[in-house]
C-alpha cells in the first residue's frame, strides 16, 4: 500500500520565512534550557562511568548455557557453526562422557571480532546452548587474539545476574533451580 | 614635545595608556565564545558537549571547570602542531594570510567606547578622557573600513594556497563581504541619522538621552543583525567554507596554528560585531533609565544592586550544583568520589562569592556617597566614582555582548545554511531595499517630527 502524504502548502506569513525561522529559535532555545538547568535529563550519560541500561533481548556478547551439572549444554550439532554467515563459530566435537548424549563440544570458539551479531547462531541452536543475553557489549582487547573466547569464557557467567523466570539459566550451578533441576537430571537412564 | 606632555595631567595620561589594555578585549572573547559555542551547540542538541578535559588540583583532584578546559587543550594542541605548507604555494603570502583577520580584531575595536567619557575633579583641574582608545568623528567608519579589510586574509589565502577549494572559497568570501558591507552601511544609516554623529560615543549618548537603537529603528536592527551575522560567515551564511561543497574554504590548506589564527579571527570579529550591535541598538554602556549622571550621583546603590546580582547569580549556581548532586548521588556512577571532590571546590568558592557580595553591598550602601563640585552647571565627582562608574558600565557593556555572541551561536545552531544563490538573493534584493526604504522613511520622520536640517 502507498501511502501519499499531501504536505500543506506554505501560506504567505509562513513563506517569509522571518517568523518560522523564530520558531525554530524557540525551539532550540527551549533544548537549550533543558540542557542548561535540567542536565540529568540529557539522554546522553557519560559513558564509561555510567553505563546505558541494555535490554536483555539485545543481542551482545555470547554465553553458552549448562546443565545442572555444570557441563555445556552443546552436543556439537554444528548448525550454529553452519548457520553463521561470518563464520566466526569454531567447534571441535568430542565424544560425550554421559551414556545418554552422544557427542559434546571439546573446543567451542567464537572469533568477536569477525562477529557480526546477527543472532542465527542463536536461532540455529536446537537445545537452546547458546545465547546472546549477557548485555555485555564492550569489546576491548590489546591483540586480535584476545578477541577469540574459549568454552571456558563463555561457559563463565553467573546465574544470579540473570532474572528468576529465566528457567534456563537457574537451573545452572549456583541458580536458585539447580537443585530440583540437578534432581531430574540426575536420575539413573537404563 | 614638552608641550605635549604638559598638556595633560600625569593621570590624564595613565589612563589613556590604561585605555590600550581594551584592545585584548575581544581576543579574550574567544576564551568565552569557545566553550559557549560547543557546550551551547551540545545542550541544543541534546547533548552534554565537550566536559571531559581536565587539570588537576592537590585534594580537589581533576577539575573541569565545566568543559572550560577543552578550550585550553584545543588551544595548546594547535600551538604545537607542526606548520605545515602544501608544496607550490606562495610562501610568503600563505604565511602572511593568517595574520590579517588576527590583526584586525586588535585593531577595529579601537573606536569602541567601553564606558562613558570619564570626567573628573582631579586635584584643581578637570580631567576629561574619553571613553574609546580613539575618540575620533569618524568613528564608525572607521571600524568598518577595518574589519572588512579582514576580507583580505581570505582573499590572500585563497590566492596563495594555490588550491581550487581555498581559490572558490575565497572568491565567495569576497562576495560575501561585499554585498552585506553595503546593507550593514545602509542599515545603520538610520540610527547615524537620529544621533547625528559617526561617533559611537554620541550614538549612545543619543540612546542615552532618547530610546535604545532597537526601538527607534527596529527595522533596521534585525537588518543590521542578519548582515552582521553574514559578514562574520558563519552558519546559516557559511558559504565561503561550506564543507559539504568546499572542504573547508579558504583555509582548507592550513592547519596548526595558522588554522587557529583563522579560526580566532573570526570568533574576535563575532565579539567585536556583538560589542557594535550593542552598542548602536541597544545602548551600550548606558544602563536602562539611568543616565550616566545618575549612575555617578547614586553610585553606592548602583554597585550595591550590582553585587546583589551577582550574589543572586552565586546563589543559583551553588542551587543547581546542589540539585545535581542530589541527583549524581542517586545515579549508578563509578566516579561519583572524583565528581563530588571537584564540585566541592566550586561549592566553597560558590559560598565565599556570596557572603562577599552581600558585604560589598551593604558597605557600598553604607559608606559610597560621592560628592561632587559644579563645573559650568555639570556635577563633576572625583575620580574614584568616575572609574567606579566606567567600572559598572563596562560590566553593562559586557553583559549585553555576551548575550550577543549568544544570539550568533543560538543562529547558527538552529538555521539550515543559505545556497549562496539565497544569500546573494537575501544580500541584494531583499536587506538592502529594506534597508534603503528604512533610511528614507527615517529621514522623512526625521525632517518632518523632529524638524532637523
Amino acid at each position: 500500500m502507498v501511502r501519499v502524504i499531501k504536505h500543506k502548502p506554505m501560506n504567505w506569513l509562513e513563506r517569509l520565512y522571518i517568523f518560522e525561522a523564530f520558531r525554530g529559535l524557540y525551539t532550540t532555545f527551549k533544548h537549550f534550557l533543558r540542557g542548561f538547568f535540567r542536565y540529568e535529563t540529557l539522554p546522553t550519560v557519560p559513558y564509561p562511568e555510567i553505563k546505558p541500561e541494555i535490554p536483555r533481548n539485545y543481542r551482545a556478547k555470547h554465553r553458552l548455557m549448562l546443565r545442572p551439572d555444570g557441563t555445556p549444554r552443546c552436543v556439537a550439532c554444528f548448525m550454529c557453526a553452519t548457520a553463521c554467515p561470518a563464520d566466526c563459530i569454531f567447534i571441535e566435537a568430542g565424544e560425550s562422557e554421559d551414556g545418554r548424549i552422544e557427542k559434546r563440544a571439546e573446543r567451542f570458539d567464537i572469533d568477536h571480532s569477525v562477529c557480526i551479531f546477527c543472532g542465527l547462531c542463536v536461532e540455529a541452536c536446537p537445545v537452546d546452548a547458546l545465547r546472546m543475553d549477557t548485555c555485555e557489549t564492550s569489546y576491548v582487547h590489546r591483540s586480535r587474539e584476545d578477541f577469540i573466547v574459549s568454552m571456558y569464557d563463555l561457559t563463565n557467567w553467573d546465574p544470579k545476574q540473570y532474572p528468576q523466570n529465566d528457567t534456563q539459566s537457574q537451573m545452572a550451578p549456583g541458580g536458585s533451580k539447580n537443585k530440583q533441576a540437578l534432581e531430574a537430571w540426575g536420575m539413573k537412564v537404563i | 614635545m614638552m608641550e605635549i606632555l604638559s598638556s595633560k595631567t600625569w593621570i590624564e595620561w595613565l589612563l589613556i595608556i590604561a585605555k590600550f589594555a581594551f584592545a585584548f578585549i575581544p581576543v579574550l572573547f574567544i576564551l568565552l565564545l569557545i566553550p559557549m559555542e560547543r557546550r551551547g551547540a551540545g545542550f541544543i542538541q541534546d547533548r552534554q558537549g565537550p566536559n571531559r578535559s581536565y587539570f588537576w588540583l592537590p585534594y580537589f583532584g581533576k577539575i573541569r571547570l565545566f568543559g572550560w578546559v577543552q578550550n585550553v587543550c584545543d588551544g595548546l594542541k594547535l600551538f604545537v602542531k607542526e606548520i605545515y605548507a602544501p608544496s607550490g604555494v606562495n610562501k610568503v603570502l600563505f604565511a602572511l594570510a593568517p595574520a590579517i583577520p588576527f590583526m584586525i580584531v586588535l585593531l577595529s575595536p579601537c573606536v569602541i567606547p567601553y564606558f562613558a567619557t570619564l570626567n573628573f575633579t582631579f586635584g584643581d583641574s578637570f580631567v576629561s578622557v574619553p571613553g574609546a582608545m580613539v575618540d575620533s568623528d569618524v568613528g564608525i567608519l572607521l571600524l568598518f573600513g577595518l574589519s572588512s579589510l579582514s576580507a583580505f586574509g581570505a582573499v590572500l589565502a585563497g590566492w596563495a594556497s594555490k588550491s581550487k577549494f581555498s581559490f572558490l572559497g575565497a572568491l565567495r568570501t569576497t562576495a560575501m563581504s561585499i554585498s552585506y558591507e553595503v546593507c550593514l552601511g545602509l542599515s545603520l544609516m538610520g540610527i547615524l541619522l537620529l544621533a547625528g554623529t559617526f561617533n559611537i560615543e554620541g550614538i549612545i549618548n543619543w540612546q542615552e538621552a532618547h530610546v535604545w537603537g532597537f526601538v527607534a529603528q527596529p527595522v533596521a536592527f534585525f537588518c543590521f543583525l542578519i548582515a552582521m551575522i553574514a559578514e562574520t560567515g558563519r552558519a546559516p551564511f557559511d558559504v565561503a567554507e561550506g564543507d559539504p561543497e568546499l572542504v573547508a574554504g579558504f583555509h582548507t590548506e592550513y592547519g596548526a596554528m595558522q588554522f587557529g589564527m583563522f579560526y580566532m579571527g573570526e570568533y574576535g570579529h563575532i565579539a567585536i560585531n556583538s560589542i557594535l550591535v550593542s552598542c548602536l541598538f541597544f545602548g551600550g554602556y548606558s544602563i536602562p533609565f539611568m543616565t550616566t549622571g545618575d549612575v555617578q550621583a547614586n553610585l553606592g546603590y548602583v554597585l550595591a544592586a550590582l553585587c546583589g546580582i551577582g550574589a543572586f547569580l552565586a546563589l543559583g549556581f551553588l542551587h543547581m550544583l546542589y540539585r545535581y548532586t542530589r541527583w549524581y548521588k542517586t545515579s549508578a556512577a563509578s566516579n561519583k568520589e572524583t565528581i563530588f571532590r571537584e564540585y566541592a571546590l566550586y561549592k566553597i568558592c560558590g559560598w565565599i562569592a556570596v557572603p562577599v557580595l552581600i558585604t560589598l553591598a551593604v558597605l557600598s550602601v553604607l559608606f559610597i556617597h560621592p560628592e561632587y563640585t559644579l563645573i559650568n552647571g555639570m556635577k563633576v565627582f572625583g575620580l574614584g566614582t568616575a572609574l567606579g562608574t566606567a567600572f559598572v558600565q563596562f560590566l553593562v557593556l559586557m553583559v549585553k555582548t555576551v548575550f550577543f555572541c549568544w544570539v550568533w551561536i543560538w543562529v547558527r545552531w538552529t538555521l539550515p545554511r543559505f545556497r549562496y544563490d539565497h544569500v546573494m538573493h537575501l544580500g541584494w534584493k531583499v536587506i538592502l531595499n529594506i534597508a534603503l526604504l528604512n533610511l528614507v522613511v527615517t529621514a522623512i520622520i526625521a525632517k518632518l517630527v523632529l524638524g532637523g536640517n
